[in-house]
């Protein structure tokens, strides 16, 4: 950090890491979240499918819905990482584009979401677990899975509104 | 987290039994057997099977109790193959599943003692998967201390027979059934919480599956000493304390005196009540019958579910309940009784 850079409180160096930081939180939180689904729900079919092949169609939806958690996570990681800007080079001393304040609005929007879409994409897992095979014993019980599946995804789309939110705040500029 | 750890040890296993109940017989083979005239029919019919060539070696004309002790011997190759493959948390699981075995072979070798049968002639009865090695030595035991001091004290029975080590009254009819109910009665406890302990999807197959075995034990045991010398207090010491029926269906059974009263006692369980309308309704099903169909039904479900050691379990007891299948039809055909050939319990 030579003399004649630019940095200042409102525009650490370190800045940048909060923001990328919540990025990458929001598209591995996301999908792990999304994996768990996916794998345990997918097991539930698998049992369910030996014994009800014509079922399997209908009992994909949890696997569906696991992967929207995923594609949550990747909407927040982008939004996100178009927002941090790096800093300019000015006649060999560095200015940066880049406000703590920004860091930290975009650290929380990416863990807001990720978290929420861990935490759908373990509720979805195992309702779509459980409910697929009890799908296989019952069939008219299709709706009511349906219904607390939808529930459980609603825990992700709350954290993608909150992290868009965040991540809409203006982030101030830095001094010149 | 099952999912990420358990094929690591005992995905081997899984897709070996996996393996052996796509091979279990199906609708289509049960009515092709049905439909055999004879033994030797039965034995080709077989052939098409994953039992494949097993009879081969047998002279005919072939009888029923062949079959039954070739399917029995294919059976236990496979769970000794599956066993000797296993984790050593999975061989501890299987090994809880032969202590019922061990018990009955106990109780058989004790009751054919007492009736002065030869000691070679009922060790060659004993199932093969509840052998252990001082077995032969309990017919010369008189009394349950005996018993328990020179052979049950070195097996895993030990924990179970505890409570008779004091008891020197010499073997009678009765007090051998109340000896197996206990020891049962203690087997069926502790392997219960013993899975319990293991928690995830096993314990919840084999939760379900041990809780019905434990209800349906009380029950039966409730509706054979209803006319007998077994007083309510000893009844009511060989109930298990697990079970859908624990606590409150059970102090019903304790105190029922005759049949409705049994009924009444399993009335607010809806699966039990289904159950005892089912044998009253129909001619042919005993409530043995619907127990057993209950029971495969509980198995079937266990299939469904992965990462779990309940398949193993499962697996054993629909092969047991195909060859009582088998050696029904087979006891049909040779008795000529063809119009009772389709009483068998079917699986898949």
């Amino acid at each position: 950090m030579s003399s004649t850079d630019f940095y200042s409180y409102a525009c650490p160096a370190g800045a940048p890491f909060f923001g990328y930081f919540g990025a990458a939180s929001a598209m591995a939180l996301a999908n792990l979240g999304a994996a768990y689904g996916t794998a345990k729900a997918g097991a539930g079919i698998s049992g369910m499918g030996v014994t009800r092949p014509d079922l399997v169609m209908k009992a994909l939806i949890p696997v569906v819905m696991a992967g929207v958690v995923g594609i949550y996570g990747l909407i927040i990681a982008v939004i996100i990482s178009t927002k941090i800007r790096a800093p300019v080079l000015v006649s060999g001393s560095y200015k940066p584009q880049y406000t703590i304040f920004g860091g930290a609005a975009h650290m929380a929007s990416g863990l807001a979401g990720g978290f929420s879409g861990l935490a759908a994409g373990i509720a979805i897992g195992i309702v779509g677990d459980i409910g697929t095979r009890a799908l296989g014993q019952q069939p008219k019980l299709f709706v009511g899975m349906i219904l607390i599946l939808i529930f459980a995804e609603a825990l992700g789309l709350y954290g993608l509104i909150v992290a868009l939110i965040f991540s809409a705040s203006p982030i101030g500029s830095c001094p010149e | 987290m099952e999912l990420l750890t358990f094929n690591k040890d005992d995905g081997f296993t899984e897709a070996v039994v996996r393996g052996y109940r796509s091979g279990i017989l199906d609708a289509a083979s049960y009515s092709n057997l049905g439909q055999c005239d004879s033994l030797e029919d039965m034995r080709m019919h077989l052939q098409v099977t994953d039992y494949g060539t097993f009879l081969q070696n047998e002279p005919s004309p072939l009888q029923t109790m062949t079959i039954s002790e070739k399917c029995t011997e294919k059976l236990v190759d496979e769970f000794n193959y599956v066993r000797c493959n296993a984790s050593s948390e999975l061989a501890k699981f299987m090994d809880y599943i032969t202590y019922g075995y061990m018990i009955d072979n106990v109780v058989l070798l004790l009751t054919g003692t007492l009736h002065e049968r030869d000691t070679s002639e009922l060790l060659e009865k004993c199932h093969p998967l509840g052998k252990f090695q001082s077995l032969a030595t309990l017919a010369i035991t008189t009394n349950a201390k005996d018993a328990y001091r020179l052979v049950l004290v070195d097996t895993p029975l030990a924990p179970y027979a505890q409570m008779h080590f004091n008891d020197a009254h010499d073997f009678t009819e009765l007090n051998i059934e109340v000896i197996r109910n206990t020891l049962y009665k203690a087997y069926l406890e502790d392997f219960y919480s013993y899975c319990q302990s293991l928690g995830g999807s096993t314990a919840e197959v084999m939760g379900e599956i041990l809780r019905f075995e434990a209800d349906r034990r009380a029950i039966n045991i409730t509706i054979n000493s209803l006319d007998t010398e077994l007083t309510k207090e000893g009844r009511a010491e060989l109930y298990c304390n697990f079970g859908d029926l624990y606590p409150e269906g059970i102090a019903r059974l304790e105190r029922a005196e005759n049949h409705d009263a049994v009924r009444a006692a399993v009335e607010p369980y809806p699966q039990y009540r289904q159950l005892f309308q089912e044998a009253t309704y129909s001619q042919e099903k005993s409530l043995e019958d619907c127990f057993f169909e209950y029971e495969v039904k509980l198995n079937k479900l266990s299939f469904e579910q992965q990462f779990q050691y309940g398949v193993f379990y499962s697996y054993l007891k629909l092969k047991e309940q195909e060859v009582r299948n088998i050696v029904w039809i087979a006891e049909c055909i040779s008795q000529d009784q063809k119009a009772r050939i389709s009483q068998y319990i079917p699986i898949w």
